[in-house]
């Protein structure tokens, strides 16, 4: 187990250093330069010059990379070109903003996409369950942003229980979760319903019916365990997405979030802080695809890690 | 228990006191589009956080809303000697920053020195480069302003190197306010981020990418200020922007065009209120013989005028933009010195066609326009008008930084621009973009001696009239016989203002939010 944990964790290094080459070599490479872009369209080209000297742009790329790594490395993720603020602070400002976000949608998602997944199960075939998963197609296939809209325009100006915009405070937070978390509820309701079909299935099942166990405790202790698995694959995957921010949600509610902020820094060609937020994301995403490979185990342990199953 | 009950108590008292104090205090909910820059005016021309910076900062010089520009931390307007080379300011007495400090000449001179100083990396040296000794300090050879005297402590002299009559009206732009030299250098590269602290009506206070909130400048050295306190909430939506002002939670915002129809008919639209600001709305055309290797359709004039003659500019005006703007006759606004009421431009699909024919181009032309997302309403119906005249545009969809970064390099063939001045003055924006000097950096290429004559003429001469007649003449030969851009229509501005608001008005680019504005 640890060994195989270490092996992960080489790799899972070795990804994130594949992805800032990557990441730092094409944003190298497409148009827009962000030393014009700072220095607007009246800068003579001898200002321009100075500025990339001083920015140390004008030396090659892999300088440029190598001495970007370093600092990385040290904690120091330069700064942002417009905003002037340093790249660490700004993307911890808004972890603060996505993570409240993502806790707050993700466990909606969970709640709602597990007990409706089951219910559907449970009573397949009949009212309720038709009634859910029609409900379900539909939150899967709503756009948030259309979603966050309508929310805002009926829960805010037309009842006015929650504001409209902002993160000030917990119920700013409830409507932009509610919207992002939606699609999430959608896909975890949908994923346990067909796993907790295929399982139902099975003859263990129809043993652990035969010797008396039934109701609820059939469901939860035989059936959902094990349909756990393909849950948590799409749940980990989705826990992925949440805390990588969504720049629709944040930008329709005014949250200033990771997913905002890279798409700023993006249109702005705000080189370090793209850099910066490229490896947030890769972290993360790393991080939590490594949680789910442990947590199979963790719920079936058929699965050995190490034993070259661990897919 | 009694500790408790005790402590409670005085946490109900004083939280009372607070919400009393806040239920008491004015305050003016401003709406605004999230700039996504600092707020140092010397380092980004971002209108709206110029708008914001205008309510902490102070120049020697200010535009009002009516256009007029009105001495503000300059006791006066300049003397200026006979050769308009050497200007003398007399600085208002007993003014403090906000933090305490008085303002004196050192402080002016060491404003301009940071802004020519290359590491600032300020954007609008172009407008004050004419003070001897800044291209030195800009070029890295210099670190103090040889232009710049110090007489005492509230007089100086600034010497020019060339007579240029707009450099009183350039120091009324916030670009040019004044920094405590103290506080600036102390903040070093938290200028304009955490801090900034200047002798305004208000003092920045808390701001992120979410709100800026303005505090009442209690010392603020002119009249009262009307509001406790200023809180701009940073929108990145405009749809949510006009929601929460639909829910009471601001007082005060801008209407994008393209949101004004929608909301017609509502009772919202009662709270719409239509402003002219001083800009222009044109075709932006690169003029250089080859283009991309190849030969320039639009370096010909009879083109060009082909391209003016098969643009419907009055639906383009009335059901793209929604009736918001008037049809242009000419680059230089309504509002600007040297606008003249000319005829509107022909509207002629098949006189087009001939002109083409003329040219040599009886099979049309193409070219390729390179537009952002927000251009394309205007550009699509202009592309359907062309294609009626046997014009082919295509339009090449980039990002707003692409977009910039090829027309700062001259690989942009043709583009949808509003172009706004500052002030009321065609310096501000003519000069600044089709003189042959500037026009390179916006992919213009345009190179006529006679217009340039006429410009360089207006930048000496001081007296209005004649230069009025010189902006009309140049304006004349660069819109109506060389056709160097293709003028569309003079923009308006919407504003939301719930019934309680009063005395806003909008005069040029930047909407004043600090010092008229008022509730009922």
């Amino acid at each position: 187990m640890s060994r195989y944990l270490l092996g992960r964790v080489f790799q899972a290094v070795g990804v994130i250093l594949a992805i800032s080459l990557i990441t730092f070599f094409i944003l190298n490479v497409i148009p827009g330069d962000p030393v014009q872009l700072m220095m607007g369209e009246f800068a003579t080209p001898e200002a321009i010059a100075q500025v990339r000297a001083q920015m140390g742009l004008d030396q090659p790329i892999y300088k440029q990379y190598f001495g970007w790594l370093g600092n990385m490395l040290r904690g120091d993720f330069g700064v942002s070109y417009f905003q002037h603020r340093p790249v660490l602070d700004m993307l911890l400002n808004s972890f603060g903003y996505t993570a409240r976000l993502a806790v707050f949608a993700y466990v909606l998602a969970l709640v709602f996409g597990l007990v409706f997944g089951i219910l559907a199960a449970v009573f397949h075939n009949k009212f309720l369950d038709r009634l859910l998963m029609t409900l379900s197609i539909a939150g899967v296939s709503a756009p948030n942003f259309w979603v966050a809209i309508i929310l805002q325009i009926y829960f805010g100006l037309t009842l006015k229980w929650f504001p409209i915009s902002g993160a000030k405070a917990f119920n700013y937070y409830v409507l932009p979760a509610v919207a992002l978390g939606t699609r999430y509820a959608a896909s975890i309701s949908r994923i346990t319903r067909t796993s907790m079909l295929e399982v139902t299935k099975q003859d263990y099942m129809r043993t652990a019916s035969a010797k008396g166990v039934h109701g609820w405790m059939l469901v939860m202790k035989h059936a959902f365990r094990n349909a756990l698995i393909p849950v948590v694959t799409v749940a980990g995957t989705d826990l992925g997405n949440i805390l990588t921010g969504s720049m629709l949600i944040e930008t329709v509610f005014t949250i200033d979030g990771i997913g905002k902020l890279m798409v700023d820094a993006i249109n702005q060609r705000d080189l370090p802080l793209v850099q910066g937020g490229v490896m947030y994301i890769a972290v993360i995403c790393v991080v939590i695809y490594l949680l789910v490979d442990i947590l199979y185990a963790v719920i079936d342990p058929r699965i050995r890690l190490g034993g070259g199953a661990e897919g | 228990m009694k500790k408790l009950m005790a402590l409670l108590l005085v946490l109900t008292m004083a939280m009372s006191v607070a919400s009393a104090f806040a239920d008491d205090a004015k305050v003016l909910h401003f709406g605004e589009i999230n700039p996504k820059v600092g707020y140092d005016p010397q380092t980004n021309t971002n209108s709206r956080a110029t708008t914001i910076e205008e309510c902490v900062v102070e120049g020697l010089y200010f535009w009002n809303d009516q256009n007029e520009e009105i001495p503000v931390l300059a006791k006066d307007f300049p003397t200026i000697s006979e050769d308009g080379l050497v200007y003398t300011f007399s600085l208002r007495e007993g003014v403090y920053f906000s933090n305490g400090t008085e303002l004196t000449s050192e402080d002016v001179k060491y404003t301009f020195e940071r802004m020519f100083t290359p590491a600032t990396g300020a954007l609008s040296t172009y407008m004050y480069n004419m003070i001897a000794g800044a291209k030195e300090m800009l070029a890295g050879e210099a670190t103090e302003l040889s232009g710049f005297e110090i007489v005492d402590k509230y007089t100086f002299k600034i010497t020019l190197t060339q007579p240029f009559s707009c450099f009183t009206k350039n120091l009324g732009i916030v670009y040019a306010a004044i920094f405590p030299k103290d506080a600036c250098e102390a903040a070093g590269s938290d200028w304009g981020i955490g801090t900034l602290v200047g002798t305004g009506p208000y003092i920045l206070g808390e701001h992120d990418n979410s709100s800026v909130t303005l505090n009442k400048n209690p010392n603020y050295w002119g009249s009262e200020p009307h509001f406790d306190q200023i809180i701009v909430t940073l929108f990145d939506d405009e749809n949510t922007k006009l929601l929460a002002f639909e829910n009471g939670d601001l007082d005060l915002c801008q209407v994008p065009t393209d949101l004004y129809l929608q909301y017609q008919g509502t009772e919202t639209a009662n709270k719409f209120h239509i402003y002219y600001p001083l800009g222009t709305v044109f075709l932006s055309l690169n003029l250089s013989e080859e283009f991309n290797g190849e030969k320039n359709p639009l370096a010909d004039v009879k083109v060009r005028e082909a391209i003016s003659m098969a643009i419907d500019r009055e639906t383009l005006v009335e059901f793209i933009d929604n009736g918001l703007g008037t049809v242009a006759t000419g680059t230089v606004n309504p509002a600007q010195l040297g606008f003249v009421q000319r005829e509107a431009y022909p509207y002629d699909p098949d006189g087009a066609k001939a002109l083409l024919a003329e040219a040599g181009y009886p099979d049309g032309v193409s070219f390729t326009a390179q537009i952002r997302s927000t251009d394309q309403p205007d550009m699509v119906q202009i592309q359907s008008d062309l294609a009626a005249a046997g014009i082919d545009m295509k339009l090449e969809l980039v990002d707003a930084a692409t977009w910039t970064s090829l027309r700062n390099a001259g690989n942009a063939q043709c583009e949808w621009m509003g172009w706004f001045p500052l002030y009321a003055d065609p310096d501000n924006n003519i000069y600044s973009y089709f003189h042959s000097s500037n026009a390179p950096g916006k992919s213009v290429f345009y190179n006529n001696p006679e217009f340039d004559a006429l410009m360089d003429a207006a930048r000496i001469s001081t007296d209005d009239e004649e230069r009025g007649d010189l902006y009309a003449q140049a304006d004349e030969i660069m819109s109506r016989q060389d056709y160097a851009c293709i003028p569309l229509y003079y923009p308006n501005y919407v504003f939301a203002a719930q019934d309680y608001v009063t005395n806003f008005t909008v005069g040029n680019l930047i909407y004043q939010i600090c010092y008229d504005v008022d509730f009922k």
